[in-house]
This record gives C-alpha cells, sequence and structure tokens, in this order.
C-alpha cells in the first residue's frame, strides 16, 4: 500500500471514529463484552446438560420419557453449547478486543460486530432448541441443520470480513502472532464450516459410504485443530506476555508454530478412524503426522514458557494468569497424549470408551475453555473500563474448575481403561456397564463443582461488567 | 533477518496451506474409494430407512457404533467391517463411542417383541442397562427403529431373520397349545444328548449365590423375581418368558433338567425373546443360573445326579442327597 493511500486510510479511519464517538452506535468493544458475556451464561447452560447426560449414566430412569431430556438428544446439546456458545463465541470476544487493541485501532464496524454477536447467539439458541427437538443430521459437531449452518456461516463471514478490515486500516504496521492467529482460525474455519457440514447437500449433510466418515472427521478434527486451538494460542500469546510483563521470547518459534499448525492439523482427521474400514495409506499418514503435530505444539508452548520464565510470580498472583498458564499446561497433556492415542496398539484399548472423552474434555475445556476464561479475565477491565468485580471469587472459580476437571479426567480415564482392558478381554459391553458405574458417579460429582464454578464466574463477570469499580480514563 | 507476516503473506499463504493439506487426505480419497456394494448389503426398503431417520434423531450413534474391529468379541464379532457394507449410507453412522454394544450386526440377533420391551424399557430385558427408554417415540417409530435394527447385517441379518420368522410359528403354536404342551415342545427340540444331563455342579451356597447374582443381572425382567414369567417385560412379550414352577411336572424321563437349562441358557429358544448368553456368560456361570433356577423355581435339583463320572477333587458337597462322591471316599 502507497504511503499516499495510507495517509488517506488513517483520515477516514480517524473521521469515523469522530463520528462513532458522536453517533449513537455502540461504544468501543461493545461486541467483544457481549461475546464474553454470552458466553459465560451458555457455560452454565452447557455444564448443566453435560450434568444430565452424566446423571443418565448412574441413573437412567431418573429422567423417564422426557424426549428432549434423552440423552442422545442431551448430548448433543451439551456440546453444541459448550463448543459454539461458550468456548468459540468467549474467544471470538477475545479477539475481536485483542485485534484493534494490538493495531492501535478499532475494530472496523463495532454496529456489525454487535449484530454479529446476536446472530451468533440466536443460531446457537435455536441450534440447541432444535438438536433437543430432534432435528440433527448426527454427524459430530456437525449435528446443526441446514439453515443454521448457514446462519453460523454467515456470521464467520461476517467476523472474518471486520477482522481484515480492522488488519487494513491499522496503525501498527507489525502484526503480532495474536492476530495471525485469530484471523487464521476464522479463515480456516470459514473453509471449514461448510466443507465439513458439507453444505452443498442441504438435505443430509453429508457425503455417502464410508467418504462421509472421511469428511465428518476432517471437520470434527479441524472445528478443533483450525477454530478453537488457534483462538485459544491467539489467546495465550496475548495474555502471557502481559501477565509476565516481558517481551515475546522469539519470532522464529511464532512462525514455525503458526504454519505447521495449518499444514499439520489440516491432513490428520483421520486418525479418529483408525480401525475402521477407510484406506490404509490414509490411516497411516494421520497416525504418522498425528506425532508431527508436536512440532505446532511445543514449538508454541516453548516460546510462551520461555516468555514467562522468571516472571512465575506475576502468573500465581491473578485468575487470569493462572487460568491461561494452566491452559497451557493442559494443552501440552492433551497433545501427548493425542499423539499416543493415535498409536494402533493404544486405540486397541483406547477407542470407544470414556477415556477418549477424558481426552475431549481437559482439551476443549482444560486447554482452549481455561485459556479463554482467563484471557476474558484479562481484557474485562479493558472492555468495559471497570476492575473485576471480585478476584477472589475469580480465584474460588479457578480452583472450582481446575479441580473439577482433574477429577473428571482422572474417573473418565480410569473408566476408559476399565472398559477397553475388559473389552479386549473378551468381555461384552453389558457385562462392563456395573464397573463403570463408580467411575461415572464420580464425574457427577466432579461435574458439580465445575458447573458451580461457572455459576460464580458468570456472577462475577456479570457483576464486573454492570456494577465493577469505574477505572479512571487513563 | 526477520520473516515478515504481512496480510497478503497471512491471507494467501493460509489459504494455499490449507488447499496443500486438505485435497490428499479428503478430496483424492473421495474419487480413490470404489463405491462399490460389499457382498452383504442390502438396499434398505421405505419402513428400515425411516427407523433410520429416528435412529439420528435419537443421537443412538452417540452410544452405539456400527463396526467390528479385529479384537472385537460379542455382538456382531463374526464378520469384520468392509467398505462396501456402507454403501449409500448418508450420514454415516459409524460412531465413535460404544457406551452399547456394536449394532453393525444387529439384524436377526433378537425377535422384534424383545426389541419392543427393550425400547419401551430397555431395563425390563436388560436389568443392569443405562441406555434411555424411547417409550416417548410411539407405537410407528419404535415399529421403524426394530425393522431398521433387524435390517442391520445386510443379507446376512436378512437369512438371521427368515430363520427367526419360520420358527416363530412353531413356538406360538406350542404357546398356544397350553403349558405342558409348550414345555413338551421345547424340550423334544434339544439334541438327544442333552437332555439326559443332570447339572454337573453341586447346588452350594455358593453356587446358588452366584446363579442368584447372574440371574438379578440377567433374567429377572423377562422370568421374574418368582420365576413365574411375569417379569415387566411380560407385557410386551409374546410368547411372554417360561414360568419355570411349570416344568416341574415335565421334567426328562421325571428327573433330569440341568442340560435343558444349560441348552436354552446357552443357544435361546430361537424364535422367541429368549436371547441367547453365550456371549456373556462363561461355562461355570451358566450353570450356576441353572442350579439356582432349578432349586428355587422349579423345586427339583438334579445336581449331581447318575451319571455323574470322575468328579472335580474341588467340589464341595451340596445339600441335595448327592453329594460328590470324592467326599464320601474321604470321609469312610
Ligand atoms: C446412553 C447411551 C445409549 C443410547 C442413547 C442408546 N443406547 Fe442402545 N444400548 C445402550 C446400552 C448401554 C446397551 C446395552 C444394554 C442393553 O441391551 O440395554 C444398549 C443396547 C442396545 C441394543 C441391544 C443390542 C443387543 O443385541 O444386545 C439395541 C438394539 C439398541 N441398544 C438400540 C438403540 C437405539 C435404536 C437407540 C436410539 C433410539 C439407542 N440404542 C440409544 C446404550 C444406549
Ligand atoms: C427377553 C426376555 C428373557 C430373558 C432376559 C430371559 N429369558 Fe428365558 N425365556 C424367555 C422366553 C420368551 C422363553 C421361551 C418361552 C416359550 O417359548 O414359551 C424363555 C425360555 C427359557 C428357558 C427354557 C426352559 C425350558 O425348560 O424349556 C430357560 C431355561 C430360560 N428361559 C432361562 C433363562 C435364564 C437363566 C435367563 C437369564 C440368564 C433368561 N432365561 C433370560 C424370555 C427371557
Ligand atoms: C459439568 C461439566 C461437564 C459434564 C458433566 C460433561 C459431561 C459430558 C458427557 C456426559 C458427555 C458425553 C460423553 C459420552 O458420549 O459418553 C460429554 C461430551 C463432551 N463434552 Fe462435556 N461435560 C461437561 C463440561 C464440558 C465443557 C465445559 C466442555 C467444553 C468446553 C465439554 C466438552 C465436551 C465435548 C467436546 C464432548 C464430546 C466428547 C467426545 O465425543 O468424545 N464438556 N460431556
Ligand atoms: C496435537 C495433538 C493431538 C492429537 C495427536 C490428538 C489426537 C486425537 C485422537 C487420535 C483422537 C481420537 C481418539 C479415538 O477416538 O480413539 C482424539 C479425539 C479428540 N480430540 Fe484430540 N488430539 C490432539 C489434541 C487435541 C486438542 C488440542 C483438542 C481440543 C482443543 C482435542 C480434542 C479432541 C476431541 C474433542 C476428541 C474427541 C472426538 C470425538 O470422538 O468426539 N485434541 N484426539
Amino acid at each position: 500500500m502507497s504511503a499516499e493511500k495510507r495517509v488517506d486510510l488513517e483520515e477516514k479511519l480517524d473521521r469515523e471514529l469522530d463520528r462513532d464517538l458522536q453517533s449513537d452506535g455502540p461504544p468501543p468493544y461493545s461486541a467483544a463484552k457481549g461475546f464474553i458475556v454470552s458466553g459465560a451464561i451458555w457455560l452454565i447452560v452447557g455444564t448443566t446438560w453435560g450434568f444430565i447426560g452424566a446423571l443418565e449414566y448412574v441413573a437412567p430412569d431418573l429422567i423417564q420419557n422426557v424426549s428432549w431430556l434423552s440423552f442422545g438428544r442431551v448430548r448433543t446439546a451439551h456440546l453444541n453449547i459448550v463448543a459454539f456458545g461458550f468456548l468459540t463465541a468467549t474467544l471470538i470476544g477475545v479477539a475481536l478486543y485483542c485485534i484493534p487493541a494490538l493495531l492501535r485501532t478499532k475494530l472496523f464496524s463495532e454496529r456489525l460486530g454487535v449484530a454479529t454477536m446476536w446472530a451468533w447467539n440466536a443460531a446457537v439458541l435455536v441450534g440447541a432448541v432444535t438438536v433437543s427437538m430432534g432435528y440433527t443430521q448426527a454427524r459430530e459437531y456437525a449435528e446443526l441443520e441446514w439453515p443454521i449452518d448457514v446462519a453460523v456461516l454467515l456470521a464467520f463471514v461476517l467476523i472474518l470480513y471486520n477482522m481484515i478490515m480492522t488488519v487494513v486500516f491499522r496503525r501498527e504496521k507489525n502484526l503480532y502472532v495474536s492476530v495471525w492467529y485469530f484471523v487464521g482460525a476464522i479463515l480456516w474455519t470459514s473453509m471449514v464450516y461448510p466443507l465439513g457440514n458439507v453444505m452443498w447437500h442441504p438435505k443430509t449433510g453429508s457425503m455417502t459410504g464410508t467418504v462421509d466418515a472421511i469428511w465428518l472427521w476432517f471437520y470434527g478434527h479441524n472445528v478443533i485443530g483450525l477454530l478453537f486451538t488457534p483462538l485459544a494460542v491467539g489467546a495465550a500469546y496475548y495474555v502471557i506476555p502481559r501477565v509476565a510483563r516481558a517481551p515475546l521470547y522469539s519470532h522464529t518459534l511464532s512462525i514455525i508454530g503458526f504454519w505447521t499448525l495449518g499444514l499439520i492439523y489440516t491432513h490428520i482427521g483421520t486418525h479418529h478412524l483408525m480401525q475402521a474400514p477407510v484406506p490404509l495409506w490414509l490411516k497411516v499418514i494421520a497416525g504418522i503426522d498425528s506425532f508431527l503435530m508436536l512440532i505446532p505444539v511445543f514449538t508454541v508452548l516453548v516460546n510462551l514458557w520461555m516468555t514467562a520464565r522468571g516472571h512465575w510470580v506475576n502468573f500465581f498472583g491473578t485468575a487470569a494468569g493462572k487460568f491461561v498458564f494452566a491452559g497451557t499446561i493442559w494443552y501440552a497433556v492433551v497433545c501427548i497424549q493425542g499423539a499416543f492415542h493415535s498409536l494402533n496398539f493404544v486405540q486397541r484399548v483406547t477407542h470407544f470408551n470414556n477415556w477418549v472423552v477424558g481426552h475431549a474434555h481437559i482439551a476443549v475445556f482444560g486447554f482452549a475453555g481455561m485459556i479463554a476464561i482467563g484471557a476474558a479475565y484479562h481484557i474485562l477491565p479493558k472492555v468495559c473500563g471497570r476492575k473485576i468485580w471480585s478476584p477472589p471469587l475469580a480465584n474460588l472459580q479457578y480452583w472450582l474448575i481446575f479441580l473439577g476437571l482433574w477429577g473428571m479426567f482422572i474417573a473418565l480415564t480410569i473408566g476408559g481403561l476399565v472398559q477397553g482392558n475388559s473389552w479386549l478381554n473378551g468381555e461384552s459391553v453389558y457385562r462392563v456397564l456395573p464397573q463403570l458405574t463408580m467411575y461415572s458417579a464420580l464425574r457427577v460429582m466432579f461435574a458439580i463443582m465445575i458447573i458451580a464454578g461457572a455459576l460464580v464466574g458468570a456472577y462475577n463477570i456479570l457483576m464486573t461488567v454492570s456494577r465493577g469499580e469505574r477505572i479512571e480514563a487513563a | 533477518m526477520r520473516a515478515r507476516m504481512t496480510p497478503a503473506v497471512l491471507i494467501f499463504g493460509g489459504l494455499i496451506i490449507f488447499w496443500v493439506a486438505f485435497t490428499p487426505v479428503v478430496i483424492v480419497p473421495t474419487y480413490v474409494i470404489p463405491d462399490d456394494p460389499s457382498e452383504t448389503w442390502d438396499a434398505r426398503t421405505e419402513l428400515e430407512q425411516r427407523g433410520r431417520e429416528v435412529y439420528i434423531a435419537e443421537g443412538c450413534t452417540y452410544c452405539h457404533s456400527q463396526y467390528i474391529r479385529p479384537q472385537d468379541w460379542g455382538i456382531g464379532a463374526d464378520r469384520l467391517a468392509k467398505a462396501g457394507d456402507y454403501h449409500q449410507d448418508a450420514p454415516h453412522l459409524l460412531g465413535s463411542q460404544r457406551t452399547g454394544p456394536d449394532l453393525s450386526q444387529e439384524g436377526g440377533q433378537h425377535t422384534n417383541d424383545w426389541h419392543l420391551a427393550h425400547f419401551m424399557n430397555p431395563r425390563s430385558v436388560r436389568p443392569d442397562s443405562i441406555m434411555p427408554r424411547f417409550e416417548y417415540l410411539g407405537e410407528e417409530d419404535i415399529g421403524a427403529l426394530t425393522a431398521y435394527m433387524q435390517s442391520l447385517g445386510g443379507v446376512e441379518a436378512d437369512l438371521r431373520m427368515a430363520y427367526q420368522y419360520k420358527v416363530r410359528d412353531d413356538v406360538i403354536a406350542a404357546y398356544e397349545a397350553g403349558p405342558d404342551e409348550n414345555i413338551q415342545y421345547l424340550h423334544e427340540q434339544v439334541p438327544p444328548g442333552w437332555r439326559p444331563l443332570p447339572n454337573p455342579y453341586p447346588a452350594t451356597d455358593a453356587s446358588l449365590s452366584r446363579g442368584e447374582k447372574v440371574y438379578q443381572s440377567f433374567c429377572i425382567g423377562c422370568h421374574g423375581p418368582v420365576g413365574d414369567g411375569m417379569g415387566q417385560a411380560s407385557e410386551w412379550l409374546y410368547p411372554p418368558a417360561l414360568n419355570f414352577t411349570t416344568i416341574r411336572r415335565n421334567l426328562w424321563e421325571d428327573k433330569y433338567i440341568g442340560g435343558i437349562l444349560y441348552y436354552y441358557i446357552m443357544n435361546g429358544v430361537t424364535g422367541s425373546a429368549m436371547p441367547y448368553f453365550k456371549h456373556e456368560l462363561e461355562s461355570e456361570k451358566i450353570w450356576d443360573v441353572s442350579n439356582y433356577v432349578a432349586k428355587y423355581f422349579i423345586d427339583w435339583d438334579d445336581s449331581n445326579m447318575e451319571p455323574v463320572g470322575v468328579h472335580s477333587a474341588r467340589e464341595t458337597p451340596g445339600e441335595g442327597e448327592n453329594s460328590p462322591p470324592a467326599r464320601e471316599v474321604i470321609s469312610e
């Protein structure tokens, strides 16, 4: 872009800024605030639904013949609410604050941002209600019916547009790593979502035969790999140097981590189908390259940890720091575990049972979710110009979730090993059910801690945005 | 020198890297995987297709897988999954959880009335089950779902079903002929070698208490707490579960019953809801539950009756007149 053009743009931006400040349009960061607050509320609903599902493992007759609370529907609603209502929304909220803040500008269109936020929440709500009514395509993570898919896709495209235009009108020349990850995540997801949902087949939302399984697990894997992961990593890249009050350790590691993520994550979806009837060469690629995933993961983690090194105290002082730091630890755990259970001789035991559910929870909640909550706490004072209502409550929330999740992970992992080993030994699925009860009951107990954490968090966030002590304009 | 990340590098780089990684592992397989049906593939009828839609709507796929792996045992483990089994399936329902058993070969494993009872209240036929009740679906959807279940396994399932239907008429006719006639019919279907066979394990307290455990986890919902066939499931089964108390006057040669019980528990009563338990109960458990049924419901214990052969040294004496010879030798 020529210097002349840039000056023009900056002038245009200034004019817009003035206009915005004078007009009655939404104040800066309204969209970010909306996403974060709604995410905190969805977390309560989502974990409650998870709790109902977990309870049905222990007491299947507690809820009888209430169609929308039948396990198959509860689980689908749980997953869509936590994944899209809580996680994606919170992280997008964080991104919509970080991008303009990092580029020393404001969001290209706050009005559009707010509109997207409402559309997003409407889509999540309609999605949760429709899957509870049995309108689902029954493809994991791609359950929502076509009209909702259209709304979600539209929301992603609008967010992408808003982000890219913000980048175009930036005042800071350099793009910081977080910006790459945020833009990359939404750019990739704008392709992954329609492809994975096979949106050109509106009726079934699927391909046919085993080919459909390959498409689905390309999608299921990359909702995680190209949406949750880069958003969470971007947020960690933002928060960690700020909490540590130290510059980022290495630019080169950032570059390697980013590009290898896009290259490797995208093509290993078949590791979800290691024992299914799909071609061997695909399994070989997926299995081997699951180990290559350690590159994008550990370049990022080394970079972040080296940044934090020597400044650990700063992390333990704030809930935000603790949440994000714990998230990075879970990231390491999840990905070592992930590579391990991509191996065929491990899958013989771990596939099809609670082991994978344990992995899923420490991944989506422990890694991405913890970082989302921490980053939200970190930026909230700047987003709404108020101090966090109660740091001790944030701390309490941290311990409730941290311990609850550990407990749940351990219970699920042991339960999964019991199932997997018994099956391998020739026990029928039915015979193993009584052995599982204890671990399912433990999960219900730990779930109560997590729900309590979600309640405390939502209360704290709502109080912060409405009653928090105002920070005097610096 | 620092590699610069400009917006153009970010966007175009992002696009290129995505398509480079995506194309070989998703687009290519779409075209190179042959789309041929396997030798057991079978087109679904309209009703079966309707049942599949209910299966999708209810999220059965989150608890049930539909493919068999080499290391699997149990239901359906007779046939490894092949890609061609899923010809024309849209969406696929391979599943990623096995909270309940694999269903890829479910067709013909059970009769339709078993499925009805199981969908109305899974605990009525499977006391330890954690599957939800599906009574709310109503008769029509449950019928469609059952048709879909019975189609799983393709041509092989059709063969199993054809056999179930064929025997079913005889089973019902026998049931309708009266309780004694029914039992005589059932006993005549047992291979001759099994009939004059007493339970080789003495009905010790230990055996009976193991038998009770098995009975409560596997049988009680149909045969009922007192063995009269009036368990919770009876309202949906036809013929209903056998009333064990009527066996007392129909013992084989007026004394044997162990072998017959064993045979039916192992193989089930084809054509009726009585399932086979050979995948789930090891030999000793079957003998134990036979002892339990014999002792408490039939009120006749044939364990240790002649022919006894050489007893295993570990057997302790039962309560009946027939204690193991080894003990008698020692006590002499
Ligand atoms: C909470 C998870 C869960 C859900 C949801 C579920 N099932 Fe099950 N299913 C089980 C379990 C556990 C068993 C094993 C115990 C039993 O037989 O009830 C089972 C057993 C079965 C069996 C018997 C298999 C056999 O031959 O022993 C069939 C058939 C079946 N389910 C069909 C369905 C259908 C159809 C649906 C959806 C309408 C469904 N299940 C939903 C958990 C579930
Ligand atoms: C789903 C219901 C069901 C379950 C569960 C069930 N049964 Fe049955 N059982 C039946 C039915 C139905 C019959 C045959 C009735 C007929 O043909 O009149 C039967 C018949 C039998 C017979 C044949 C008896 C004879 O003398 O001919 C035996 C033995 C038996 N059951 C034992 C058991 C045992 C032991 C268990 C548990 C391990 C069990 N059943 C579980 C329904 C069930
Ligand atoms: C109170 C806390 C929670 C409970 C009790 C809970 C319970 C459950 C249950 C019962 C399932 C179904 C597992 C199965 O099919 O066997 C599930 C699946 C799942 N949950 Fe949760 N959940 C909780 C919180 C969360 C949170 C906060 C997240 C994400 C942010 C999450 C993400 C997921 C995912 C991704 C799956 C799918 C797992 C898979 O397919 O293997 N859960 N959860
Ligand atoms: C980079 C390292 C990782 C590897 C190699 C890996 C590998 C795997 C594999 C092989 C499975 C399938 C297990 C099975 O079905 O037997 C799986 C499941 C899963 N993984 Fe990971 N994983 C990694 C990181 C992550 C991360 C970072 C997340 C989340 C943010 C995540 C979320 C999940 C979820 C939700 C599932 C469950 C899918 C389902 O069945 O519904 N994983 N992972």
